[in-house]
């Protein structure tokens, strides 16, 4: 008997290994993930001929990081906006916060993409629901109507803080056993996530095609335009270093599923599966976010699994992640304080803990931030391992809600129940009442306990006071469509803002002196004699490129007040990096002190009292040509444009003016609007062009 | 055997009718709203809003609160968590019902002409707007210099004065809401006045002065419903979605008694 089982097994084991050793197995399985589904609908919109194209391109204003109640952490904090809702926001309608007030643009946006998490895409909903197969299971009990009216309440905070950092990991994490046919057929079809008890693939994939559906009935070419996306959650296992991107579609055809954190935490294997879409015909492209939280992660000078970058790994990277997000909601990475300590506007939007990690834990700065990476990315280069970080630059909301966030003067920051009140973000004091309830839940939950007490009362310090009210996405196109703007983020001809509506050119080339700048036609001839953000300048023998910036200002918004352009380079001899700021152009007349490159104060000042600005100051547009006084033709460079508006009130003096309350202490009362462009590089002759295909 | 069931199912009827008897509660359909939840309604609208609300709006916002509190206690009522198999039939009509109502049949193209009809509004094809402007960056002298600028294209002069705009120069088929886009809100009402193939300004800006030349105009229009009926189904649809709601609202609103103090005071 005993030898007759293990004989069985013998057979068991040796077939198992002819299978897997034969190559077998690969055919057995198929890719889930690499079908692809058509989600157009019919509909009687503009034909794309008729519209009218302008060479010289607009810009056009978007969010593509937005959240609906789709996703995971969303629904448990409160948000019950739908897709459908997010779009009719982005087109100028109001809808609803999940605490009653309404939620309206001042000027609609150009493109929106709504983009919720990926993993367990619209399950949590789904264990709400208790009418769903899933709200009969155990684990879906702690989620049953946590969004019905009367749940949607301050109270409810300390409850689905709970959930979200220990409820819901136990819910997801409840495999089935190996010989349960879901697993098996989760390993036929490359899809891990069936075998998980607490995922329902027929709820998913309706979510999913509810998000695609929504994109297509708002998209109108020559009016508004919308991206099928999603949002790729992973991070690295042990430090939580934050690695999320935002992914999006160049069609109406895309995958019949995301592919998630599930699936893999590499982000190489994400950009495998975007490429297996392309050979089917699906273009998209990834932008990494947040990489301030990334505890030096998003930028690191190895792979993930701590390889060497080489030039097939930079080249992928950059053929799938064109534009990065430098400014959201949850801080700026532009640069830090403590990498960049010459530069007087780095102290913006920094926000320098990990993305999620409770209680909010120290990001380290260098990897996390942009320039730091751009010098990375040369040094990699000059190492000969390839530049994985030539990306251009782009902002936008990473709002929960459905609704981005631009505005200072009227914000509610993204995680619905728990930032929506001016006291829950810790901008003013919290009452004798919900001192106790924060006390009584953090005790319930075992929560953190932030209380920051001041002279002038006792703040909820959890960590929204270091967010901010941004940002856009920028895309100079000919025309409002999914395909111009699509081509405009693959060019990286694109710039972000703070979430005020700059426009700015930048070109650079060799004979743009000729170039009249009160000239018609300008832009035309820049486009024909230079290169425009995004782009490489090559080497021309004992010539100094020169540079061409021309920002406009919002129409609703501050004037400005100057514009700089920030150049980083390595040494050709050690690799040393380094970086400068030269202001460019200055308002009311003032010029640029050659000494310190910058421009005199123009007297631009708030008064915090009740947020009025100095009229009369700054600027409508600045324009300027610029030749680099320290250029060296040896050395690899690259430049990027930051407009500066006069001062304003931050968000957080708002709410306390709006209060009737003194400004909290210790954080920043005013700030600088601002925009940044992708940056162009400029590439010395000896030194092989690095040609990246996009 | 036989009767064995039957007694089951006898103490089975007996506990079910003794519990609609404990479960009727006669008080139910009263709302009491307090004073203080209204100050704290009121006091959370105005502290996101930054003012206080008017007479409507805080009509509204009672309102709403009223109708989720109705809807609430519907929910209870139904016992959303009860495992009842009366209750969960109800439940199961109510959810087919809604979802009926979501998933209507193909309506008939006459109901759908006469809901475009009735719509005619929306489907206005805003006027578009061709033209060239001349732009005067803002300044001290911006205005002197449209004027002057004016003066010399009256006189069929070319001026030399301008100044590019970011946005470029022609403008081409551009609806109102587009022009509020380039120029902002100031520009919502200088179009409708332009007369064709003639200089006309300076009209002021955020940006500055600008003087305008109308090349074309192509008037608004109501298009024909059937060239965009996809449009008009699909706000049909999610027209009926809505109605359905508010009618099973309406329907259970009635039940309804509403107490407020008369004398509240905010």
């Amino acid at each position: 008997m005993k030898s007759s089982k293990s004989f069985i097994g013998l057979i068991v084991v040796s077939t198992i290994f002819f299978i897997y050793a034969s190559g077998v197995y690969k055919n057995l399985q198929s890719d889930s993930a690499l079908e692809v589904v058509d989600f157009s609908i019919d509909g009687a919109k503009t034909d794309p001929a008729s519209i009218k194209s302008n060479p010289d391109r607009s810009p056009y204003y978007g969010d593509l990081h937005v959240h609906t109640k789709y996703s995971f952490d969303a629904y448990v904090f409160g948000t019950t906006n739908s897709p459908h809702d997010a779009y009719r926001y982005a087109t100028g309608e109001g809808i609803t916060h999940p605490l009653g007030y309404e939620m309206k643009l001042k000027e609609p946006l150009d493109f929106y993409a709504v983009t919720d998490h990926g993993f367990y895409l619209g399950m949590v909903e789904n264990y709400a629901d208790t009418s769903s197969k899933q709200s009969k299971q155990p684990w879906s009990k702690p989620f049953h109507n946590i969004n019905r009216p009367e749940n949607l309440i301050v109270e409810s905070v300390g409850q689905r803080s709970d959930i979200f950092s220990s409820v819901l990991r136990q819910t997801i994490l409840q495999p089935y056993p190996y010989w349960h046919p879901k697993t098996i057929k989760a390993w036929f079809t490359k899809n891990i996530q069936l075998a998980l008890k607490s995922f329902d693939y027929e709820v998913h994939k309706s979510a999913w095609s509810d998000v695609a559906r929504a994109a297509e009935e708002f998209n109108n070419p020559g009016k508004f335009t919308t991206f099928i996306g999603y949002e790729f959650t992973s991070s690295t296992l042990v430090e939580g270093g934050n690695l999320h991107r935002n992914v999006i579609f160049n069609s109406a055809k895309a995958p019949i599923r995301p592919w998630t954190r599930i699936d893999s935490l590499n982000p190489e294997h994400l950009w495998t599966w975007m490429d297996g879409l392309r050979d089917r015909g699906v273009d998209s492209l990834a932008m990494p976010h947040n990489s301030n939280g990334s505890n030096g992660q998003m930028f690191e000078g190895e792979t993930f699994k701590g390889g060497p970058i080489d030039i097939e790994y930079a080249s992928k990277r950059m053929r799938n992640e064109p534009v990065v997000e430098i400014t959201q909601v949850k801080g700026t990475s532009d640069t830090h304080p403590m990498l960049s300590p010459d530069d007087e506007w780095a102290d913006f939007g920094i926000m320098d803990y990990r993305v999620g990690s409770r209680p909010p834990t120290y990001s380290k700065t260098q990897g996390s931030y942009v320039r730091d990476a751009y010098l990375t990315g040369l040094t990699l280069e000059w190492k000969r391992q390839g530049n994985p970080y030539k990306f251009g630059l782009i902002g936008s909301s990473d709002t929960h809600t459905g609704a981005g966030s631009f505005d200072e003067s009227n914000y509610w920051s993204k995680v619905s129940l728990l930032d929506g009140t001016a006291q829950g973000r810790g901008t003013v004091p919290l009452s004798d009442e919900r001192i106790k309830l924060m006390k009584e839940y953090t005790k319930e939950y075992n929560q953190p306990l932030s209380l920051l007490e001041t002279e002038d009362g006792t703040y909820a310090s959890v960590g929204f006071e270091q967010w901010g009210a941004s940002g856009l996405a920028v895309a100079w196109a000919e025309k409002n469509t999914r395909d111009s703007i699509f081509k405009a983020f693959k060019r990286k001809e694109t710039f972000a803002t703070t979430g005020t509506r700059i426009a700015v050119r930048f070109f650079a080339g060799y004979d743009m002196q000729s170039i009249n700048l009160n000239s018609e036609s300008m832009v035309r001839d820049a486009y024909v004699k230079g290169v425009t953000m995004g782009s490489d300048l090559g080497e021309q023998e004992n010539k100094i490129p020169e540079f061409i910036v021309w920002a406009q200002r919002d129409k609703n918004g501050a004037p400005l007040q100057r514009v700089q352009i920030i150049k980083g380079w390595i040494e050709k001899a050690s690799g040393t990096p380094h970086e400068k700021v030269y202001d460019v152009a200055c308002s009311d007349g003032l010029d640029v002190d050659p000494i310190t490159n910058r421009c005199p104060d123009n007297g631009a000042r708030v008064n915090i009292n009740d947020c009025s600005i100095s009229s009369n100051v700054g600027a409508t547009e600045l324009k300027s040509i610029w030749a680099d006084p320290d250029f060296d033709s040896n050395t690899k460079a690259f430049y990027y444009v930051r407009v500066l508006e006069n001062p304003t009130c931050r968000w957080s003096t708002w709410d306390a003016v709006k209060a009737g309350v003194k400004p909290r202490p210790n954080i920043h009362k005013t700030i600088q609007e601002r925009a940044w462009t992708s940056p162009i590089w400029y590439i010395p002759k000896d030194d092989p062009l690095d040609i990246v295909p996009l | 055997m036989r009767n064995k069931i039957l007694i089951f199912f006898i103490i089975g009827l007996i506990i079910y009718v003794i519990d609609i008897g404990f479960n009727s509660d006669n008080n139910l359909n009263e709302i009491y709203i307090s004073d203080s939840e209204l100050t704290n309604l009121l006091l959370t609208w105005k502290s996101q809003v930054g003012r206080e609300p008017t007479a409507i709006e805080a009509t509204n916002i009672i309102n709403n609160l009223v109708e989720e509190e109705i809807l609430y206690r519907e929910a209870l009522k139904l016992g959303l968590d009860n495992e009842d198999r009366i209750i969960k039939r109800r439940l199961a009509q109510k959810i087919t019902f809604l979802k009926q109502e979501t998933l209507l049949k193909q309506p008939s193209d006459e109901v759908l002409r006469s809901f475009y009809n009735l719509n005619k509004n929306k489907y206005f094809v805003q006027p578009l707007y061709s033209f060239t402007h001349l732009y005067f960056s803002k300044g001290p002298d911006s205005k002197k210099r449209a004027d002057k600028a004016l003066k010399e294209l009256i006189q069929n002069k070319t001026p030399n004065n301008s100044d590019p705009f970011l946005l470029g120069k022609e403008f081409y088929k551009n609806s109102t809401d587009e022009i509020i886009r380039n120029f902002g809100k100031s520009f919502e009402n200088v179009f409708n006045k332009l007369i064709l193939d003639q200089w006309s300004g300076p009209y002021e800006s955020s940006y500055g002065h600008h003087l305008i030349f109308l090349n074309s105009r192509k008037d608004g229009f109501n298009p024909d419903w059937i060239e965009i009926k996809n449009q008009v189904l699909n706000d049909y649809f999610l027209q009926s979605k809505e109605e359905a709601i508010k009618k099973y609202l309406e329907e259970i609103k009635s039940e309804y008694k509403v107490v407020i103090d008369p004398n509240f005071k905010y």
